[in-house]
């Protein structure tokens, strides 16, 4: 009497709400605090790729810009440790911006440094919805980033981007 | 049972930038009174600009109602400050100090704290680039010397 008919069962179903077998639904949504730091990783990957692709561009850049793209991949490392990947999403492993390199090498600098003016803003856009340890490393990582813009300009001003 | 509050308070966050900039006051004055030219321009600069940060945190925690934390009568040094190289040290290390005080702001959650303490982490990590001539990594973590 209390076995479910091939006729009851969709109206026990409508009647009690239920949305039948979850298996067949997507991946839940990413939670926005993964989202973001799954943007941060993506941001440095694309900065790493301007500094990587300027080097090879002028090859003269390379010691003054090195120590500051390790400095981004130790960036890398670091938001990478923070991933705990959720279903159906990979953490980012390729860079999705590739701008066009600038045709002098100051003017390559000068675009590098507005890479990591804006990259600063973009972390600082990030602390309001973070944990309060990431929140400290997205503020630490922007504070990095800005000692990179003074670096730039100050080698921009000094008028000697590959001496 | 209510659940204590995880994390730094604002007003401890504050008096502790706070006693980070009075720390930096006493030390500038070690520096530029054992350095020369340059350094001891530069020093007084840096001197003038954390005594206004000072005003400026003793202010935010006036109007929080909180009595601003005083200044300690003498400081021990972190080594010997003998001449211009080891003035050079000890004004980067006080920018550090500094740059990791303003860290723990960050840890608050109130927003407008967070931004603060963020933004105000960047004028004295750019003084210690300045003084110690390299980037770091991860300016105000605890890692900071070891650059990772």
């Amino acid at each position: 009497m209390l076995a479910a008919s091939p006729t009851t069962l969709p109206l026990f179903l409508a009647l009690s709400g239920c949305k039948g077998p979850a298996v067949l639904s997507g991946p839940p949504p990413v939670a926005p605090q993964t989202q973001t730091l799954l943007h941060a990783v993506t941001a440095e990957l694309n900065l790493i790729w301007i500094y990587n692709k300027t080097m090879a561009e002028y090859s003269a850049l390379g010691p003054a810009l090195a120590p500051l793209l390790a400095e981004h991949e130790a960036h890398l490392a670091r938001l990478r440790a923070r991933v705990i990947e959720p279903p159906g999403k990979k953490t980012p492993s390729t860079a999705t911006a590739r701008p066009a390199i600038a045709a002098t090498s100051a003017g390559a600098l000068t675009r590098l440094r507005e890479a990591e003016q804006a990259a600063v803003s973009a972390q600082l856009g990030r602390l309001a919805g973070a944990s309060p340890s990431l929140a400290q490393l997205y503020a630490s990582i922007a504070t990095s980033e800005a000692t990179h813009v003074t670096t730039l300009t100050s080698r921009i001003s000094q008028g000697r981007p590959g001496s | 049972m209510k659940k204590p509050p995880r994390g730094p308070t604002a007003v401890s966050a504050l008096q502790a930038a706070l006693a980070a900039e009075h720390a930096a006051v006493y030390g500038y004055g070690v520096v530029g009174a054992m350095s020369t030219g340059a350094t001891e321009t530069l020093a007084r600069a840096d001197w003038l600009a954390h005594q206004e940060a000072r005003d400026t945190l003793e202010a935010m925690l006036v109007k929080l109602g909180a009595t601003p934390v005083a200044a300690n009568p003498a400081y021990q040094l972190p080594f010997p400050v003998t001449g211009d190289a080891s003035a050079v040290r000890l004004a980067a290390a006080l920018e550090d100090g500094v740059t990791q005080a303003y860290l723990g702001l960050v840890a608050v959650t109130d927003r407008t704290l967070r931004s603060f303490g963020a933004l105000a982490m960047q004028p004295p990590a750019n003084r210690a680039l300045v003084w110690r001539g390299t980037t770091v990594a991860f300016p105000g973590m605890p890692t900071t010397s070891t650059n990772a």
